[in-house]
């Protein structure tokens, strides 16, 4: 079996991003640069899988500038078997369709029997590639899957929803965008992070895609401020407890 | 302008998102409301089944709410017609042949005011428009879909302790509780609190990891982002993947013996002091102030 992984290279979860001065983007200095972290729950996914059957080939494809292949080999010191940079003049700019076209050309190529994407990367938080590259594949696709099992008949797919699992099956190929699941993604280990300095990592090129759609942003703020909240302390819980009651329903209107 | 709202039912009602939604699209425009009809339709299944709909009689724009299902249709349709797809948006304007959105972007670190040539294709978070009391229901057309090739429904598997409450995306007023709650023991009495006030709930990542609740149940950067009219944050640090779901909430209340934990930041209410002696007079005097008193 063979795994595809798209992967989109992100600031990590614990930066504090800020808006640039133009207003339209973040400030990239001094940004930590990672694996989207639902992109690397589909990497957790797919090695889990390579650690009960031998002969599984897990892939990572990413589109994006010469930075990216660090998230590549972010993702082969985890333990991934290759890695796939789609690159070139304007890969940093390419809109969701064509991102999701980028892929498709690679994903002709590679032939893997399962394509995993992240539930929504966490810079743009949309959720529209990996549905899109199943549209573009022709194939179907399930979101917010916290489990698969592979098996000759076809693969079970457990998406999660309101109250608990569907469980799918898809008879041949499919996109899966991968939600939060039970394991935690593993650590690269320092064999494995000397192994991926040295992996070759070929490249791709975006000339030529199609790229029908493009979201503008037209402009980044930070949420609104809070705090300056009404903080009761010093004293006796109980009193607390009820005062803040009274305060909720006569203040704040919420009860 | 014509303007289609996918409309999704729960339990056979529809789903408060829907009507939201069918509000503010008639203020826009020319209102069509449609449900995709069938067994256990896949998003693929329903996209396909709407985009037909769409190539007879374009819309200028089509509208889910942005639940996982709602997510799911949107995503795949808008590809399937080669349009932009804005996501859980908490704002929508038409200017001239655009639309513009406000949605949150970064884990909700940064919120954005995005623009995309119409026709285009929106998720909108539920809460995000008011719902005139006692509004007219919507006339809806069903869509029947039929089967995703490659792909069939297997069976449900129910989480353990999923049943009888609103969901957390849809909620008006969530209960949260996170490590400072020492084990899954003490959900007794947070659910106490919840049933009094018709609550959601939900957790810290500490504490689904942990196992003492479910995944789902997850606020935050690797969970769900909520927008309710109350949190209550239970013995929860305020990590900033967890502020992340959750800063959007109209009022927060926290409560954590640390005076200092990040929580009270972006808190509208606080209170100091030990959850457990907090929770049951809380819940007390909610329904106290609830009775009138
Ligand atoms: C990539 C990534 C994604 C993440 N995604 C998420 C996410 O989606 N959601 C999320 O929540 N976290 C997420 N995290 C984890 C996050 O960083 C924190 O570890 C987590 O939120 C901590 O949970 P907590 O506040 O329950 O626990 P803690 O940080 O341990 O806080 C417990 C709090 O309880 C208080 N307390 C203890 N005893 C009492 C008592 N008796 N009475 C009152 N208060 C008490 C303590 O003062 C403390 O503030 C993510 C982390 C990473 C790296
Ligand atoms: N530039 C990219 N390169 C590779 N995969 C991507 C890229 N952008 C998005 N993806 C994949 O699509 C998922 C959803 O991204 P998004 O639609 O941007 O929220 C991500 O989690 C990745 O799995």
């Amino acid at each position: 079996m063979r795994f595809l992984i798209c992967v989109k290279q992100v600031p990590d979860s614990t930066t504090r991003v800020k808006v640039a001065p133009d207003g339209t983007s973040v400030v990239t200095e001094g940004v930590t640069w990672s694996v989207s972290p639902y992109d690397e729950y589909a990497i957790e996914l797919a090695l889990e899988h390579k650690d009960s059957a031998a002969d599984t080939v897990v892939s990572v494809i990413s589109v994006g500038g010469p930075r990216t292949k660090d998230a590549l080999r972010q993702a082969l010191a985890m333990g991934c078997d290759d890695a796939t940079l789609i690159t070139g003049d304007g890969a940093d700019a390419l809109g969701p369709l064509g991102i999701a076209n980028a892929l498709k050309s690679a994903v002709d190529d590679l032939k893997p029997d399962l394509v995993l994407c992240g539930k929504q990367a966490s810079d743009d938080d949309q959720g529209f590639v990996g549905p899109a590259l199943a549209e573009v594949l022709g194939w179907p696709h399930v979101a917010v899957v916290t489990k698969f099992t592979p098996s000759t008949s076809g693969t079970e797919i457990w998406k999660e929803t309101e109250g608990g699992h569907e469980v799918w099956k898809a008879s041949g190929p499919a996109v899966l965008t991968v939600q939060k699941s039970a394991k935690d993604p593993r650590y690269p280990s320092l064999p494995g992070i000397m192994k991926a300095k040295k992996k070759e990592i070929p490249e791709r090129s975006v000339a030529g895609v199609d790229d029908p759609v493009k979201i503008e942003i037209v402009k980044l703020e930070p949420p609104p401020a809070r705090g300056g909240g009404k903080i009761l302390k010093d004293g006796d819980t109980k009193a607390h407890a009820a005062l803040l009651a009274k305060l909720l329903r006569d203040e704040a209107k919420v009860l | 302008m014509k303007i289609w709202v996918i409309a999704e039912k729960k339990d056979g009602e529809l789903r408060r998102v829907s009507k939201e939604l069918a509000a503010k699209a008639a203020s826009l425009g020319d209102l069509v409301v449609l449900e995709v009809t069938g067994e256990r339709v896949s998003g693929a299944a329903a996209a396909t089944a709407l985009a037909e709909r769409a190539q007879a009689d374009p819309p200028d724009l089509i509208l889910t709410g942005a639940t996982p299902s709602g997510r799911d249709v949107a995503a795949r349709l808008a590809a399937k017609l080669k349009r932009a797809y804005l996501s859980e948006c908490t704002d929508l304007a038409i200017a001239g042949s655009s639309i513009e959105a406000t949605r949150a972007m970064y884990a909700g670190k940064v919120r954005a005011r995005v623009r995309a040539a119409l026709p285009a294709v929106a998720s909108v978070r539920p809460n995000a428009f008011p719902l005139a009391e006692g509004a007219a229901e919507p006339r809806i057309t069903a869509v029947p879909a039929g089967p995703t090739p490659g792909l069939t429904f297997v069976r449900f598997e129910p989480t353990a302790s999923g049943g009888g409450r609103v969901s957390l995306s849809e909620a008006r007023v969530i209960v949260s509780g996170g490590r400072g709650l020492k084990g899954p023991e003490a959900w007794e009495a947070v659910e106490a609190l919840a049933d009094v006030l018709g609550a959601a709930l939900g957790a810290s990542r500490a504490v689904t990891d942990a196992g003492w609740r479910p995944n789902e149940e997850q606020v935050g950067q690797t969970g769900k982002t909520v927008t309710p009219d109350l949190y209550i944050a239970l013995g929860i640090s305020g990590a900033i993947q967890h502020l992340a779901g959750m800063t959007s909430s109209k009022v927060i209340v926290a409560v954590n013996k640390d005076p200092d934990a990040d929580i009270f930041k972006v808190a509208d209410y606080g209170v100091v002091g030990d959850v457990f002696e907090f929770l049951p007079a809380f819940t007390e005097a909610v329904k106290h102030v609830k009775a009138g008193a």
